[in-house]
């Protein structure tokens, strides 16, 4: 498959959505019952998450200049590629906000109906934590992030 | 009807590569080949660029089917 630098540059960023995912989710997943002041390490993580973050994108690059030495023009066609690919990410996005809400409101809800049961202990565990908003949002980011560069990939590839 | 064009053959015609004419209408190879293929329909100030780098008119170039 014979690969631009343009799509190399995106799935660069495909890549890193999906390590990211992969890497960094799970601590935020196993720390979801907390609130961010009692998260184990949060510090550590975020500043290993800019480091790392800096350390690929900079050898990434460095790779694609060095593969493709040509400076490729940008034009009227990647500005259409870009705009179609940004309006579904912003779809997904204003989708996505709709469950967020929905996620919030049932949390309530259940915790309600918990109260109701009388069960205390289930009551107390039952919140909506920091950790939780945090987990969500960035299982929400990464997705719309993978889908937004796929279809633009997609895009480069038959239009 | 469906825009398609003559750019393939006229570009040939003229002896430019896609890299040359892209370089010179300002656009990459890739959206050349796009054009050409029929996938991508260019804006009207690109489609006049070409009809005028290739020397053509622009309805010449650029037609309906």
């Amino acid at each position: 498959m014979n690969l631009s630098k343009k799509e190399f540059s995106i799935l660069i960023e495909i890549i890193y959505s999906i390590v990211f995912a992969l890497i960094f989710l799970p601590y935020f997943y196993e720390n979801q019952e907390k609130n961010l002041i009692l998260m184990d390490g949060l510090i550590e993580k975020i500043i290993q998450i800019i480091i790392s973050t800096l350390i690929y994108f900079s050898i990434a690059y460095s790779i694609l200049e060095v593969i493709y030495k040509k400076k490729e023009t940008r034009d009227e066609r990647d500005d259409m590629i870009n705009s179609k690919s940004y309006k579904l990410g912003y779809l997904i996005y204003e989708f996505s906000l709709f469950i967020f809400i929905g996620y919030v409101c049932s949390k309530f809800q259940n915790k309600e109906l918990l109260n109701l049961t009388g069960n205390q202990q289930l009551y107390n565990n039952f919140q909506l934590t920091d950790g939780g908003i945090v987990f969500f949002v960035l299982v929400l980011l990464a997705f719309i992030s993978i889908i937004k560069s796929l279809y633009q990939f997609y895009l480069h590839r038959t239009v | 009807m469906v825009l398609k064009n003559n750019l393939k053959e006229i570009r040939q015609k003229n002896g430019f590569t896609q890299e040359e004419l892209g370089t010179d209408v300002g656009v990459s190879r890739q959206t050349i080949i796009s054009i050409e293929r029929y996938r991508y329909k260019p804006t009207l100030e690109l489609a006049m660029k070409l009809a005028q780098k290739l020397n053509i008119k622009i309805e010449k170039l650029f037609y309906f089917e």
